[in-house]
């Protein structure tokens, strides 16, 4: 079968499986993490038709048609694949930074859905969009500044 | 700018060099590339016999089989080519910031952009003792900063003496600033890339140790520069142990007891080997092992829960037996000060018990390891593995795989750890599994097996009697208490022995009490639980400084005295610790705003504590007023020395204090009928966003040198949240997790 991610379509062998590891192990793209295999802590989060879903519950039979992206597909990429540009989102967090980094997956994506629906979210606004989301570094206040940040980057594209 | 680990790639095994480079150690303070020295400078700082120094050291080195050409024995080294300058360092990433704080001090005295480095996570098999790599005691920043400057200092000397020869000059006619001479006076220009580039011949160490920046002129220490490591992060491109991979590699599972203490009596393939997928199973019940490699993970997983197993009984323990084990008595003399006996037959005595549960560390990435073992008993040995300690990776491989195998381990980026990843042991499965099948194999716990097979942070129980004079102040203390194991849990002295020393030198963490006391008794004892403990961040530094500084409070209030105020008085006068923590209390208190009141049903809580040359102090406030408990905000003031990124140390204070709030208010691993219970974040919950109050961080106090930043800040924070109940009309409460 076939799936859509980030853009493009890849052949995958085993639609059994949860999504999150078939795209970390079967097509390589290990920038969606596992961390509870339960849904609980978000390290597994893809936008999936571009809403935050967990890749650890959602097999890739039942992900069907519907557009996935990644960490690895946020970024303007050129023609040889080089990143051109970081999404507002990932430089808000490459500037205001996380410690281990193991949770980015789902700050990073829900942070990304938020900014869809809302340009100019407040703070309540920033926190219920990343509260789904574990950070066991304890990053939780700098995670509400970056994206208050990033709202400010995506503006000013 | 960007952080480095050694990525698994699709290449061969890396084959040893056909073309060993020799190594002079220069005037014996530097090691200097004398191979082939055109167009490169290689410079490593040499491992000193005096902590942390590049003094003496006497190699003459002919690099051996299976490495690249690179110093032995150094502490740090330094790469100049004419592309750029590259910094090997030893020192593990898990989220610390290291990698870029190293980066900073090496750009000062180098007098390079930060950006221009490249910063390289080493593996044991390129130049650092594995020893050297152990990452541990929040001690990388403080142990390394001088060396790397006085080594990028002298590599900076070194390049400028070969510009001036290669530009006709005079040394002391050059400046050296973001990567370039220049010929004062002049528009004269050269880069130190293409220094190196057109560089022939050895290079001359300089012959004295070129002085360093003073810290009044420092453009790089002590700046919030971006992180080293995050872009590759935020792309999803940074190698994490779960992400390592290899061409043709299987995915591996084994069996784990199903209770503590629990050995493997037998085991059969069962349904196993027919399984989907399954490529082989592994059993070998005298090392304990029953395994299988599969095509996926998940039927790697699954093929090994069908694997028929039979386990000996092991230990049926719950907390209740934990805690019992764990009551406070007999135990060693650590202090005596003084005549306690009289202390306390006199004035008010105040009495008060404290414990401390069972924690995970509960790092969000699951302990996963790569490995990539050669046929043949001698065949070479391979892992890619999360680790803080490549030592005991490297030791537990030998044991297991033969002592005759090269062995090398890749360090990769650690997601989370907090002591939990000190050793790792699944690069031992992975290797058991990749050398019966024949290619490489990677192995990932689940969540569930991840905190079941932990060590765990050792439960401990405080007992504390003080009694206080007609003037109020304390008369006297006696703190007798006891824990399980910290670091006798994992080193490996033998039982008599560490039964004959009697306490445990990481229950010693935050163990003393800073104050000046006319009397103290210290009785502390170490015990050997059925369960497996050891170190979590700050090892007894967080449990034992609840006890203290909730107990202080308890003296306060006993004495009718405000407890910044009884803490200012009580502090020692001799030494500067007690002066320092004065000044973190009052920074702190201040920031609170400690002296202004507040509604009914709110307090605030203060506690301080000092670790690894910090000192910390912690006001906590706390909001009941609907009958819960939620803290409200989190002022901390810190004296680390020198900052060397101010934003690094805030992340580094402000994580520790949500870890801190997490064990305050949430974390207790559930043990019943020798297993663990708590093996999932449903069960084992820790603080989320919505719980996280603001935290506003100070520092304070400043210095010359860093000192450590990865643990201290933990310290005081389930003091003051206790504190600060009591303060708001609550009841006292000394467990933890703590509970209306």
């Amino acid at each position: 079968m076939r799936l859509l991610i980030n853009g493009r379509h890849h052949e995958i062998e085993h639609g059994d499986e949860p999504l999150l590891w078939v795209l970390r192990d079967e097509l390589g793209l290990t920038g969606t993490r596992y961390g509870c295999g339960a849904g609980i802590c978000g390290c597994c989060t893809v936008l999936l038709a571009g809403q935050p879903a967990r890749s650890c519950r959602i097999t890739a039979a039942e992900v069907g048609e519907r557009p996935v992206v990644t960490l690895e597909g946020l970024a303007e990429r050129g023609a040889d694949g080089q990143v051109v540009a970081l999404h507002p989102v990932q430089q808000a967090f490459v500037e205001t930074p996380l410690q281990c980094g193991w949770c980015l997956p789902g700050h990073v994506l829900c942070a990304v859905a938020l900014l869809a629906r809302d340009p100019d979210p407040d703070e309540a606004a920033i926190a219920e969009a990343a509260q789904p989301n574990l950070c066991r570094c304890g990053g939780y206040n700098t995670i509400k500044a970056a994206v208050a940040r990033a709202a400010e980057l995506a503006r000013e594209a | 700018m960007t952080d480095t680990n050694a990525v698994p790639s699709d290449a061969a095994p890396s084959e040893p060099d056909a073309r060993p480079r020799r190594w002079r150690v220069a005037r014996r303070r530097l090691l200097i590339g004398a191979g082939a020295t055109f167009g490169s400078l290689l410079v490593g700082v040499p491992i000193a016999l005096e902590y942390g120094r590049p003094t003496l050291a006497q190699w003459m080195l002919e690099r051996g089989a299976g490495s690249s050409e690179v110093p032995e024995s150094s502490l740090v080294w330094f790469e100049l080519t004419g592309d750029g300058i590259t910094l090997h360092v030893p020192k593990i990433e898990m989220g610390q910031g290291i990698h870029t704080a190293l980066a900073q001090i090496a750009a000062e005295e180098l007098r390079v952009p930060f950006e221009a480095l490249t910063v390289v996570q080493a593996d044991t098999a390129r130049g650092f003792p594995s020893a050297t790599m152990f990452t541990f005691g929040s001690t990388s920043v403080s142990s390394l900063y001088t060396p790397i400057r006085e080594a990028a200092a002298a590599v900076r000397a070194m390049l400028a003496a070969e510009a001036a020869r290669q530009l006709g000059v005079d040394t002391q006619q050059l400046t050296a600033a973001d990567g370039v001479f220049q010929v004062g006076g002049t528009e004269r220009r050269v880069a130190y890339t293409e220094v190196i580039a057109a560089h022939q011949g050895p290079w001359q160490e300089p012959a004295e140790q070129p002085e360093l920046r003073p810290a009044g002129e420092f453009t790089s220490i002590g700046r919030s520069v971006p992180r080293v490591d995050f872009r590759a992060k935020v792309l999803g491109e940074a190698t994490y142990g779960y992400d390592a991979r290899l061409p043709g590699m299987g995915y591996g599972a084994f069996v784990v007891p199903p209770r503590f203490g629990a050995e493997l009596e037998s085991a059969e393939p069962g349904d196993a080997a027919a399984m989907p997928g399954v490529h082989q199973v592994v059993i070998d019940v005298e090392a304990g092992f029953a395994g299988v490699v599969a095509d996926t993970r998940t039927r790697a997983w699954a093929a090994a829960r069908a694997l028929k197993l039979s386990w000996s009984e092991g230990t049926r323990v719950d907390n209740a037996a934990l805690e019992e084990q764990v009551t406070a008595g007999d135990g060693v003399v650590l202090r005596r000060d003084g005549s306690i006996r009289d202390a306390l037959s006199q004035g008010r005595l105040v009495a008060a018990e404290y414990r401390t549960p069972m924690a995970a560390h509960a790092h969000l990435e699951p302990l996963a390891a790569l490995a990539r073992v050669e046929p043949g008993p001698a065949g070479k040995v391979e892992v890619w593995v999360p680790t803080q300690s490549p030592e005991s990776v490297l030791e537990d491989l030998h044991a297991a795989l033969g002592e005759d195998r090269p062995v090398v381990v890749h360090v990769t980026q650690l997601g989370g750890s907090f002591g939990r990843k000190g050793g790792q042991h699944l690069a031992v499965e992975a290797a058991r599994l990749s050398a019966a099948v024949g290619t490489p194999v990677h192995v990932g716990w689940t969540r569930d097996t991840d905190l079941r097979q932990a060590f765990y942070r050792p439960p401990t129980h405080t007992r504390m009697r003080g009694s206080i004079g007609p003037d109020g102040m304390i008369r006297g203390v006696e703190q007798v208490s006891a824990a399980g194991d910290i670091i006798w849990a994992v080193a490996g002295l033998p039982e008599p022995v560490r039964s004959l020393i009697g306490f445990d030198p990481g229950g010693l963490l935050g163990l003393f009490l800073p104050y000046d006391l006319p009397a103290y008794r210290l009785v502390n004892r170490r015990e050997q639980l059925p369960v497996p403990t050891g170190p979590w961040r700050g090892l007894g530094l967080m449990p034992n400084t609840f006890a203290l500084e909730s107990f202080l409070d308890e003296l306060a209030e006993a004495a009718g005295s405000d407890p910044l105020t009884y803490r200012l008085a009580h502090l020692r006068k001799s030494g500067e610790q007690g002066e320092r923590l004065r000044t973190v209390l009052r920074t702190a208190a201040q920031m609170a705003g400690w002296s202004e009141s507040l509604p009914a049903g709110r307090g605030r809580g203060i506690a301080c504590s000092g670790d690894a040359g910090t000192v910390v102090a912690v006001v906590a406030e706390v909001d009941l007023s609907d009958g819960r408990l939620r803290v409200t905000g989190v002022d901390v003031a810190v004296d680390c020395g020198l900052v060397v990124n101010p934003a690094g140390a805030k992340l580094q204070a402000q994580g520790s204090i949500v870890m801190g709030l997490s064990s305050t208010l949430r974390e207790e691993l559930r043990i019943q009928d020798g297993q663990v219970v708590s093996d999932n974040f449903d069960t084992y919950p820790i603080l989320s966003m919505a719980d996280t109050p603001p935290v506003r961080v100070a520092f304070v106090g400043g210095g010359d040198v860093p000192h450590g930043m990865g643990e201290p800040v933990v310290g005081p924070v389930p003091a003051a949240v206790a504190n600060a109940v009591r303060a708001a009309g609550g009841p006292r409460l000394r467990t933890l997790p703590l509970r209306l």
